[in-house]
């Protein structure tokens, strides 16, 4: 009977000693940090297509969007005719005349 | 046959998108090997700082001179530093490809500087003359660097353009689609669409085109044979540019046929709708 009240004794004052040095107390609370770090993981944006030079969402077919992308492809268009006079330009131009 | 219809946009989707790639990878390759071409100005040594032309006397004519050089040094400067703005606007190139060009450009951005700098500190008329008339011999890169970035600059937008209308056309089949499934004619709208995809597609070959007809050619330096082989692929890149812009107007206006045909449908189907309520 002695045994085993020494027994219990010693695995209480074991069971102390741990919980003292913190040992214990870290292992439960490091069991919630894994959960927010396994949400966190599944809550992590997904790779989307960004719309490109002021297009609406790829998805989006809307009259808005359909509105805003042809505003978007207009404004390119409006580039495009000034690439073209540069293009005109640079072919027409003409040096200064040099003279010496 | 609208389902073939439908199948033929995307077979011209897809290959607008794969021809995207050849036309970006071969304007990475040649543009850059043309523009590298500018190194052939060279300037000597422009070590001089000072204002040496102090210690020469200048004749009026002289002055004119220096004063002419250094105002064409000036435009061509303004000329490249737009063409550097642009070329860094570029979509459809990798950033690699739009700093190799860009450092060309700079250079012979600097290589003028130098010379206008080795012109206003000349030190006798000799190298004063020599350094004028550099001026004119330069101008046969400049004359080449100038329309092949702006050329390059033009495809780009192109295949710009292409991509965003391949976009908008996926969506407006998406909708006619939902409009024939609601019953409505839309016969006239898909001939629109597979019009679009057909402008597209030529649209992207004439970018890719221009670029390859322009991209690798050198300098002249003289050579009339050369000068007029040049002239002529320039002339039929800036043809190109033009026929795929003129494509992409034709697709732009397509794409309003069908947003009017869409609004039409809509209309059509409330005002159905409307009647059936009142009945």
């Amino acid at each position: 009977m002695a045994k085993w009240i020494i027994g219990i004794i010693v695995v209480v004052l074991l069971g102390g000693a741990l919980w003292y040095s913190g040992w214990l107390g870290n292992k439960s609370m490091m069991q919630p940090s894994t959960t927010p770090t396994s949400t966190a993981q599944t809550t992590q944006p997904q790779a989307v297509a960004q719309p490109e030079n002021g297009m609406a969402a790829t998805n989006d077919t809307s009259d808005a969007a359909l509105t805003q992308d042809t505003a978007a492809i207009d404004a390119q268009m409006q580039g495009l005719n000034s690439d073209s006079a540069n293009i005109d330009s640079s072919m027409s131009d003409k040096e200064t005349a040099q003279s010496y | 046959m609208k389902t073939l219809n439908y199948i033929f946009f995307l077979i011209a989707l897809s290959l607008g998108l794969i021809t995207l790639v050849p036309v970006v990878a071969l304007a990475q390759t040649n543009v850059t090997g043309a523009v590298n071409t500018s190194a052939a100005v060279t300037t000597g040594n422009t070590g001089a700082s000072v204002n040496a032309n102090s210690s020469i006397t200048l004749t009026a004519a002289e002055k004119t001179a220096i004063t002419r050089g250094n105002t064409e040094i000036d435009r061509r400067s303004a000329a490249l530093t737009d063409l550097n703005t642009r070329i860094q606007a570029m979509q459809k190139v990798t950033d690699a490809f739009k700093q190799g060009i860009s450092a060309s450009i700079t250079a012979e951005i600097n290589t003028l500087a130098s010379l206008k700098a080795k012109i206003d500190a000349d030190v006798d008329l000799a190298t004063l003359k020599a350094d004028i008339q550099s001026i004119t011999s330069s101008y046969r890169v400049f004359a080449l660097v100038l329309p092949q970035g702006r050329i390059a600059a033009a495809a780009d937008r192109e295949v710009t353009i292409v991509s965003m209308m391949s976009t908008l056309g996926g969506k407006l089949q998406t909708r006619i689609q939902a409009a024939q499934q609601g019953g409505a004619d839309v016969t006239a709208m898909v001939t629109a669409l597979n019009d679009i995809a057909a402008k597209l597609q030529d649209a992207q070959t004439q970018a890719e085109a221009a670029v390859t007809v322009s991209a690798s050619l050198t300098p002249d330096n003289g050579d009339a044979t050369k000068m007029k082989s040049n002239t002529a692929a320039l002339t039929q890149a800036r043809a190109d540019i033009k026929t795929g812009a003129t494509d992409l107007a034709a697709a732009r206006k397509d794409v309003t046929s069908i947003i009017a045909g869409l609004a039409s449908v809509k209309t059509t189907a409330s005002a159905s709708s409307t009647t059936q309520v009142s009945q």
